[in-house]
């Protein structure tokens, strides 16, 4: 009973989170975060497409108008107005909330699968077709003629193919 | 009430379950008929796919009725519609919600199953009986699935005066249209599915089959494009955010069987024209169909949330999982026993048409395999117990870009390889015109935008878009011999042209254009944002927008709008006005946001209205998006071309007959002639047979992950719990005042010495609210609580305390959330249990409850306090 409550209650929070998404043509920025220097900006921007908002479904901070989400543009700005380069910035993220929060996910031994996996897949698929291609070559009877058998094309294709031939 | 409406709803009711009686019978005689020759049996397909139909569009029918009557006594009609709703979205209301989807769904499927028995007069009886049964069998699983999880004729009793309404985000005609074409094309596959098995059932595919299959196919195909376009499109113009792909699960589930029903549109041409490929071919279908099954699944069984899944329930998930098991699970192991036998015959090189359409099958089917492995990867390293990631838009970017590249290239050069054996050589030099085109647009890209990664990306999408137009283009030219002979002549071919070549040309004529859509407007999209007030004007591009003024309480039929007025000119000429607003729909009371467009078809300025700044003033966000129109009508093209090659007398259902006749003893002769080799073919198939297993293998594994994963969201586990990376780690650096008079400042330095409970919460947090009575009991077991109050204003919170009681040792004010962020807090209410060193050494995300307390709180502060 308590645990359903607990649902219940996160079933609330999840609707509300859901009532940000639905809420159609989003403003996520707000011009009042626009850092002046447009270098840094672009910069944060870049940042803010690879950080994922925490409360929503897959959004990054930049498209999110979540609470935290604007926090965390800020935060990023902040950090990069403070001299922090890119990585600097996103690591400050990560040390709070995890690599949860980054969209393209660190290459270790958790996602080794995830980065390798689809050249492993193309290499396989590659190396299968081939291989169904040499199969059905293979299968190609491919003998020289017996002697009857040029005997019987000489006879059909007559004597000029059959002098060109020797 | 009205006495002959109420009867509505019972008669849709028991037309469907009448349906579902006669998809038993369907899916069971002609079956057993087929089995054992028995013709009257195998004749009981075509009635009663015929009865099927008049049946379920009557339930359907009535459904839909009731909707537009606004029939309240029905739960579906109440929960979904309201009277004010206009028309047309209380029609489109119908499937705007999950049960009336999967009436639609079924719908679909039963039209397949009509148009089956109409054309298919002229299909091997055998074949078209397995066929007709396995349709059969796919409409029994999802209208018990309706029945029994998801009745839309359900009533209520008192029926309230009026409905809850419709979501806003749905009244929309891009949205309203996409679903149908979405299942047009997901449905649509399960024809080739069916004939899939039931040529393994048969055991034999040949061209015939294959020309049967290929409409089908292009059918489900265009409409697929259309539905994925539409969905992306409606995502652009509606959720304001400039972009038109986000990589979220539910597109990936409609991109998933599009790029495998692309292979398959292709493979079967293999099939039809050299009689190859077949096992692999049927292998695809299965695939297709089995993905389109997967993307219902992923989106209605709350396995993943989403943006954009409006309906979704564990009990449901759980059926859906079932219906995937046993048809995917039952076709592979279907597969495993009877491909082995299926003979490929025409023989190739690698440089050949053959060649060209396997690589292009190789490399979509690893596309569809990452889309899959990115939306489900998180889900697996979550269930291994390695923590929670992400896969979002940077990683799919990464991977698919390079992935497709190849097979752009390809895309030019594969037609112009001759059957059985190519010249890419010579390929090469009839491209020689288009590959000078493509390097002029990279050049002249790379020097107009300067070398940066931005234009080299352009540089790369414009090229190819340009070498697959161009391309597609000398293809054509070739083929109708332009400047090579007079131009009547040219003419005259291009007239004859088989009307599935020119289908091809203008389709890779439109993924041309498409990626130059994908390539600019990812390139070169700008933005301003800004805070405008009435005469305020902007410069983006060179265009000039001003800011007019907003006209409040407009009045929209179901909604209240704030419209604002911008003037886009250039030069000091007019060119549009753009009027985004803001709207409130009154049922229900959700507010939403519309953008305005306006576009050359070169490129497309998109305004967006924000808050108003409460001093005359308005946040507006304005874009540029260069190419993004070449996008949408890249994708009519690519639907276009496929409409064409339908119009292919070869491609004409029912066509066949005359053309059939003769093929079909050729084959027969050709299987009967060829005897030996036949069995000389046997022997090396033999050592490979496991790996007809592998798709049942990895089929199995995927299944029993899901019902892991199924039954933990069934006991209440919620996927979107993140687990904390600050557990074991000291409690932060912070330092903030108190809440009240009688408090003190609270710093990380208070920490040390004894075990305390941080909580994090706010008197706007409805959760709070729960759990506050909690504390107490904490409080009774002896731990100090120190509350810190997030985000919130002093008096709300000082209000919140009096109305509840205060269990806190010592209140914090976090005005800004900053310590929040620096504790690792995404929502409150949250709790930190904090060893004596100041260690952070338990976190409970969400309402306290009295089950972690006594369970876990309680025991982990008396352990500490040791």
């Amino acid at each position: 009973m308590i645990r359903r409550r607990n649902h219940l209650a996160l079933g609330v929070l999840a609707f509300l989170a859901a009532l940000w998404l639905v809420s159609g043509a989003a403003l996520a920025m707000h011009p009042d975060e626009i850092l002046r220097d447009p270098a840094l900006e672009a910069r944060a921007r870049s940042i803010g497409k690879e950080l994922r908002c925490l409360v929503c479904q897959n959004e990054s901070i930049d498209d999110s108008e979540a609470d935290l989400a604007h926090d965390l543009r800020v935060i990023v700005r902040q950090r990069l107005v403070a001299g922090d380069t890119d990585e600097q910035v996103k690591q400050y993220i990560v040390a709070r909330y995890g690599n949860y929060v980054l969209l393209r996910p660190p290459f270790d031994l958790e996602t080794y699968l995830l980065w390798l996996g689809p050249l492993a897949l193309l290499l396989a698929g590659g190396a299968a077709a081939f291989a169904y291609y040499r199969r059905n070559t293979e299968n190609l009877d491919v003998r020289p003629l017996s002697d009857e058998e040029s005997r019987r094309l000489d006879a059909l294709v007559g004597d000029d193919a059959a002098g060109s031939s020797q | 009430m009205i006495k002959g409406q109420a009867v509505v709803a019972e008669i849709g009711l028991f037309a469907l379950i009448l349906a579902l009686l006669v998809s038993a019978v369907q899916s069971v005689v002609p079956l057993v008929g087929a089995q054992r020759g028995e013709t009257a049996l195998m004749n009981v397909d075509r009635p009663a796919a015929f009865a099927q139909f008049c049946l379920v569009s009557i339930s359907f029918g009535a459904l839909v009725w009731l909707h537009v009557t606004s029939d309240f006594s029905v739960l579906n009609v109440v929960n979904n519609s309201h009277t004010d709703k206009p028309l047309l979205y209380k029609i489109t209301g119908v499937w705007g919600n999950h049960e009336g989807s999967m009436m639609l769904w079924t719908m679909i499927l039963v039209i397949y199953g009509m148009a089956v028995s109409v054309f298919g007069s002229n299909l091997p009886p055998g074949l078209r009986a397995r066929a007709l049964s396995v349709q059969g069998m796919i409409g029994f699983g999802f209208m018990l699935f309706i029945l029994l999880t998801s009745n839309p004729f359900i009533r209520v009793d008192p029926a309230p005066l009026n409905g809850n309404g419709l979501n806003p985000l749905l009244q929309d005609p891009g949205l309203a249209f996409h679903p149908p074409f979405l299942y047009l094309g997901y449905v649509g596959f399960s024809m080739a599915f069916s004939f899939a098995i039931a040529a393994l059932i048969e055991g034999r595919v040949d061209a015939a089959w294959a020309r049967w299959v290929r409409p089908w196919t292009l059918v489900a195909w265009c409409a697929l494009t259309l539905g994925v376009a539409m969905g992306s499109w409606w995502s652009y113009y509606t959720l304001g955010w400039g972009g038109y792909w986000a990589w979220d699960p539910v597109e990936n589930a409609s991109l998933m069987p599009w790029l495998a029903g692309t292979a398959l549109l292709h493979s079967s041409i293999v099939v039809e024209k050299r009689d190859t490929l077949k096992s692999w071919t049927i292998f695809l279908a299965i695939v297709t169909f089995s993905l389109s099954l997967l993307g219902t699944f992923l989106v209605r069984s709350g396995i993943l949330t989403s943006v954009h899944s409006f309906a979704n329930d564990p009990a449901r998930g759980t059926f859906i999982l079932t219906l995937l098991a046993t048809v995917t699970g039952g076709s592979f192991a279907l597969y495993a026993f009877r491909a082995p036998k299926l003979k490929g015959g025409g023989l190739f090189t690698l440089v050949s048409r053959e060649g060209g359409l396997l690589f292009n099958n190789v490399v979509l089917s690893v596309a569809a395999c990452t889309v899959l492995l990115g939306t489900l990867y998180p889900l697996f390293v979550d269930a291994l117990g390695l923590g929670k990631i992400s896969v979002g838009p940077p990683y799919f970017n990464r991977v698919m870009i390079p992935l497709m590249v190849p097979l752009f290239i390809l895309v030019s050069i594969g037609p112009f390889f001759s059957w059985k054996r190519g010249d890419w050589r010579e390929a090469l030099m009839r491209l020689r015109f288009a590959a000078v085109v493509t390097a002029i647009t990279v050049i002249a890209t790379l020097v107009a935008a300067g070398l940066s990664s931005h234009s080299l990306a352009a540089a790369l999408g414009l090229g190819l878009g340009a070498w697959l137009i161009v391309g597609s283009a000398t293809e054509w030219a070739g083929r109708v011999r332009l400047f090579r002979t007079p131009l009547a002549d040219s003419l005259r071919r291009s007239i004859h042209m088989p009307r599935a070549a020119w289908g091809m040309t203008i389709s890779h004529f439109g993924v041309g254009v498409v990626l130059i859509g994908v390539a600019g407007s990812m390139a070169w999209q700008t933005e301003q944002l800004q805070i405008m007030h009435p005469g305020d004007s902007l410069t983006i591009a060179g265009y000039e927008i001003e800011f007019m003024g907003v006209q409040e309480n407009v009045a929209g039929p179901n909604y209240v709008s704030t419209r604002a007025k911008f003037i886009e000119s250039r030069d000091g000429h007019f060119i549009a006005e753009l009027t985004p607003e803001r709207r409130m729909y009154t049922n229900p009371p959700q507010p939403l946001s519309t953008v305005a467009i306006h576009t050359n078809f070169v490129s497309d300025i998109y305004a967006v209205l924000g808050d108003a700044d409460g001093r005359g003033g308005y946040v507006a966000h304005v874009y540029h998006t260069p190419l993004v129109p070449w996008l949408w009508v890249g994708a009519i093209i690519m639907v276009f071309g496929g409409l064409v090659s339908l119009t292919d007398r070869h491609h004409r259902v029912g066509a066949p007959l005359r053309r059939l006749a003769p093929r079909t003893v050729q084959s027969t002769r050709a299987a009967g002639g060829a005897g030996p080799s036949a069995t000389a073919a046997t022997k090396p198939q033999a050592a490979s047979g496991w790996s007809y297993m592998l798709p049942l293998v990895g089929f199995v594994v995927l299944a029993g992950f899901f019902i892991v994963r199924l039954y933990l969201v069934e006991q209440g586990d919620t996927p979107d719990l993140i687990p904390s990376v600050m557990v074991n780690r000291p409690a932060p650096q912070f330092d903030l005042p108190p809440l009240l008079a009688s408090g003190h400042e609270f710093k990380t330095a208070d920490l040390h010495g004894k075990v305390t409970l941080v909580n994090f919460f706010a008197s706007w947090c409805i959760p709070c609210r729960v759990e506050h009575p909690m504390l107490s009991q904490v409080v009774m077991a002896g731990i100090p609580i120190v509350g810190i109050n997030y985000k919130d204003a002093p008096g709300d919170a000082t209000n919140w305390l009096n109305e509840l009681g205060d269990p806190y040792s010592n209140i914090a004010v976090d005005a800004k959330g900053r310590t929040g962020i620096d504790f690792g807090v995404y929502g409150v209410p949250e709790s930190y249990l904090i060893d004596k060193n100041g260690m952070i050494r338990y976190k409970q995300i969400g309402p306290l409850t009295q089950d972690v307390i006594a369970k876990v709180i309680v025991p982990l502060a008396r352990k500490l306090n040791k």
